[in-house]
């Protein structure tokens, strides 16, 4: 029979192991309870240490948080009526844009047209930033002048997919901090009026415990259905990803891996858990 | 008392040792643990934070509080002390001539920071001028000519010249007559050789008095290494955090200076060119202690 005292150790030391990764404080705790809860009590099979099963039990636990909700983006996008409008939303400086121009060339591999919309209407460069990806990638974009209404420059791509038979539109917005209320008022507003098909929040993966925080406020505001990882190339070990999909419930679709336009995969749950158990 | 601004745990455990004089090994203990908590939930390194609470947990057992101070303060003011013996001073910026070069991750800020930093010497009656040497991310010439002239200060540019390194040497000259001279760089991060080979040619091109590192304030346990390699590459001499509006305590910095051995220049608070403080550490620490 396994004992909570023979556990203990293990569990202090995965908890650690967790922080390290960057899997948030609270998060971390709850997942060493949760293997606590489930092995204290449990009787081994004779051929297994106690290690190895709590080893086990450990990549489980982590594999049932990061595998939640896991969905086929690309299918749902098909089965979908068109224009599929996803609004894309996160803090600042996290890839927002970037993960757009990336998609849209994504998209366009797997025969599906789109249509970037720039409600990014306020930061210094941004217009000219998107414009420039939408000429490197010979696609369709819609602007409106610097301080305008971001939902409206939204609403205007939705009406030319429309009008021109294109399959998804791509909306891009500014980077706010999630401490800010005005803007955050101002995201509700944009999923309000816009309401879009999908929202997809977008974090780095070297978030450290902030990452949760910020996946929650943006989730009340305009509630996401999945998470963009950018700059896993960084190299580290991704632990947002834990706790972005603990606290949303929502899976994690892509990964960012460098800046060019190929550098976005589907985001492969068992690889996050093997990152963070890695033996340094 | 400098740690007025505690998180609530901390502060209730502290406040449990009212009216003490001396402290047990496990009154010890139970303030190594939530300093402990505090300090990884605010991205302080994990090994630093192991460091940290073994200084911490030595001193509070073996130094007598001086007579008159309770327990509880004499704690604090171990705390207090060694965690501005990690933090440091604000790095030194004397108001004179002077070239400074801004590095860092992708998207943590230096562009904005150019900016800010430009405006900041201006207010001191210097005059400033940015170079602007990011060929690579689409708009940031753009950005950074408005972010300029929103602080109301020179700027250099080349759009049509894809050189970074050829962009670094002319704007350097052209803006000759201004007094501080901040260089943009690209975002690169530790991994990426090239751009980090960049990097040491638009310094030895630069030759500046200073090299800073822009860390955002939510980076996680990745900023010791990031920040260890920049070192290598360039020596770092402060370390700037940016989106200190968010609720990120910017921990990360900690390891940065750390690995660097050097210090925190400015914070940044905001998107506008005004949203830049000089870094000041018993603000800094209490925001870390505070949960
Ligand atoms: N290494 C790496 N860099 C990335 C990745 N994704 C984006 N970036 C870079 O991160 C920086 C910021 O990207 P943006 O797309 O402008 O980020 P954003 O979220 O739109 O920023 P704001 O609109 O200012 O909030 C740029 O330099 C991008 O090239 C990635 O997956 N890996
Ligand atoms: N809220 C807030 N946003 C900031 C702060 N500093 C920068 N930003 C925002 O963060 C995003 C990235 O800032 P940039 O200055 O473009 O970052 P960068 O490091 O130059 O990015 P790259 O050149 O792509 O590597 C932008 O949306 C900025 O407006 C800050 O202190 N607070
Ligand atoms: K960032
Ligand atoms: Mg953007
Ligand atoms: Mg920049």
């Amino acid at each position: 029979v396994i004992t909570e005292e023979e556990l203990e150790a293990p569990l202090e030391s995965l908890e650690l192991e967790l922080l390290q990764g960057d899997v948030e404080m609270g998060v971390a705790r709850e997942i060493t309870d949760r293997i606590r809860e489930q092995l204290v009590g449990d009787t081994r099979k004779q051929v297994e240490s106690g290690e190895q099963v709590i080893e086990r039990a450990i990549g489980d636990a982590l594999r049932d948080v990061i595998s939640v909700g896991q969905f086929d983006f690309e299918e749902r996008l098909r089965s979908a009526e068109k224009p599929v409008v996803i609004v894309f939303t996160g803090v600042n400086g996290v890839g927002k844009t970037t993960s757009i121009a990336k998609l849209s060339r994504w998209l366009e591999s797997r025969g599906l047209s789109s249509v970037m919309a720039n409600g990014d209407t306020y930061r210094a460069g941004a217009n000219e930033q998107i414009e420039e990806h939408a000429e490197a990638l010979d696609t369709r974009i819609i602007t409106h002048e610097q301080g305008g209404d971001p939902a409206a420059v939204i609403y205007d791509a939705v009406e030319y997919a429309d009008a021109n038979g294109v399959d998804v539109v791509l909306g891009d917005t500014a980077g706010r901090l999630h401490t800010s209320n005005d803007l955050m008022a101002q995201l509700e507003k944009i999923d309000r009026v816009v309401d879009p098909d999908m929202t997809l929040f977008v974090d780095e993966a070297v978030a450290g415990q902030d990452a949760t925080n910020r996946a929650e406020e943006f989730d009340d505001a305009a509630e996401i259905d999945g998470t963009v990882l950018t700059k896993a190339d960084a190299d580290s070990q991704g632990g947002a990803a834990i706790s972005i999909a603990h606290v949303t419930g929502k899976p994690i679709l892509f990964l960012g891996t460098g800046q060019s336009y190929e550098d976005i995969e589907r985001f492969d749950p068992d690889e996050i858990v093997d990152r963070l158990l890695r033996e340094e | 008392m400098v740690l007025d601004d505690l998180g609530s745990s901390l502060r209730g455990t502290l406040d449990k040792l009212q009216g003490k004089t001396t402290l047990s090994e496990d009154d010890v203990e139970a303030i190594v643990k939530e300093i402990q908590r505090s300090l990884l939930s605010a991205d302080v390194d994990v090994d630093l934070v192991m460091a940290l609470s073994d200084s911490i947990r030595e001193r509070a057992v073996e130094e007598e509080p001086p007579a008159g101070t309770t327990a509880r303060d004499h704690v604090l003011k171990i705390v207090y002390e060694e965690m501005v013996e990690l933090v440091g001073e604000s790095t030194d910026l004397p108001l004179e001539e002077q070239t400074i070069v801004l590095a860092g991750l992708q998207g943590s800020g230096k562009t904005t920071t150019a900016a800010k930093m430009a405006w900041w010497f201006s207010k001191k009656g210097l005059r400033p001028a940015v170079v602007q040497t990011d060929t690579f991310r689409p708009g940031a010439y753009e950005q950074a000519k408005e972010m300029c002239e929103r602080a109301e200060v020179e700027f250099y540019g080349n759009p049509d010249n894809d050189d970074p390194v050829d962009i670094a040497r002319t704007g350097l000259e052209e803006t000759a007559d201004a007094d501080v001279h901040i260089v943009d760089t690209a975002g690169r991060h530790a991994l990426e050789e090239v751009l980090i080979d960049e990097l040491e040619r638009i310094e030895s091109v630069a030759d500046p008095d200073r090299n800073l590192l822009v860390l955002d304030a939510a980076i996680g346990q990745g900023a010791k290494d990031q920040a260890e390699r920049f070192h290598d590459a360039v020596g770092i001499d402060g370390v700037v955090i940016t989106k200190l509006d968010g609720t990120a305590k910017g921990g990360g910095a900690l390891a940065a200076v750390d690995q660097t051995d050097s210090s925190i220049a400015f914070l940044g608070t905001g998107e506008e060119v005004k949203d830049v403080e000089r870094f000041e550490a018993s603000g800094f620490i209490s925001r870390l202690l505070g949960m």
